[in-house]
């Protein structure tokens, strides 16, 4: 059970560590499904819209 | 070589969580509430998170009666889901386009489990409406008072919020509206 505490430790992570990784992270999943009821929620640009939707 | 193997590693989260949106064109006021509540995507680490956050709109660019969650995977953000049936909300109110920190901060907090009983937590949502903005982060047990003070201390350590905030009980919301009077406040 001590190995467990330490992956639990490990999961949790500070608000600057994960801002850290913001920058790194622009284009959406690869696979995800821009659908008529969520696109509204999305910033849409051409980079991040796949190409059969333009 | 070295910076690649950096790259390579995805930063697992403790939990699945997913973001779901309510469109206000989807919205109609025949409609059952929730009915036109659709999940965006579920994402299980750092990467993927950001990749989301940063093309989904902050609340600030968001339509007027738009909702936006982020709750944990197989949590629906419904009073009736199981496990939400006996939480409550802690509520915390924003002047409009002044909510976005605070949304980013309560996402932040959630995913890098910062709170003390994040197991209590369901989720966050934000409901952006024409005059102000609202976060509220949803809880299991809200009889649980120790754990909903708690987390409603550390909530606005985390967001600077100066303001009261007032926790509600689903079910008092469910049989009062509007009128649900807050059971703690913090």
């Amino acid at each position: 059970d001590h190995i467990e505490d330490k992956s639990l430790m490990d999961r949790k992570y500070s608000r600057d560590f994960l801002l850290k990784f913001s920058e790194q992270c622009k284009d959406l999943p690869e696979g995800f499904e821009i659908t008529s009821d969520i696109a509204e929620a999305l910033v849409l640009s051409i980079g991040n819209v796949p190409r059969e939707m333009l | 070589s070295s910076t690649k193997a950096v790259e390579a590693v995805m930063h697992p989260l403790e939990h699945s969580w997913t973001f779901w949106f309510d469109s206000p064109s989807a919205k109609s006021r025949q409609a059952a509430w929730g009915s036109s509540m659709r999940p965006i995507y579920t994402f299980s680490d750092v990467e993927v998170f950001w990749s989301l956050y940063n093309n989904i709109h902050h609340p600030s660019k968001l339509t007027p009666r738009a909702d936006l969650y982020c709750f944990k995977n197989h949590i629906e953000p419904k009073w009736e889901d199981p496990i939400c049936a006996n939480g409550g909300n802690w509520t915390a109110t924003f002047q409009k386009g002044k909510s976005d920190n605070a949304w980013m901060y309560s996402l932040l907090a959630m995913i890098g489990e910062q709170f003390d009983h994040g197991d209590e937590i369901c989720g966050a949502v934000v409901n952006v409406r024409a005059r102000q903005e609202k976060i509220s982060l949803w809880t299991k047990n809200a009889a649980n008072e120790a754990a909903q003070l708690s987390i409603g201390k550390q909530w606005k350590e985390f967001l600077d919020y100066n303001e009261q905030i007032g926790f509600i009980f689903h079910e008092d919301a469910k049989k009062h509206d509007k009128n649900a009077k807050n059971k703690y406040t913090a």
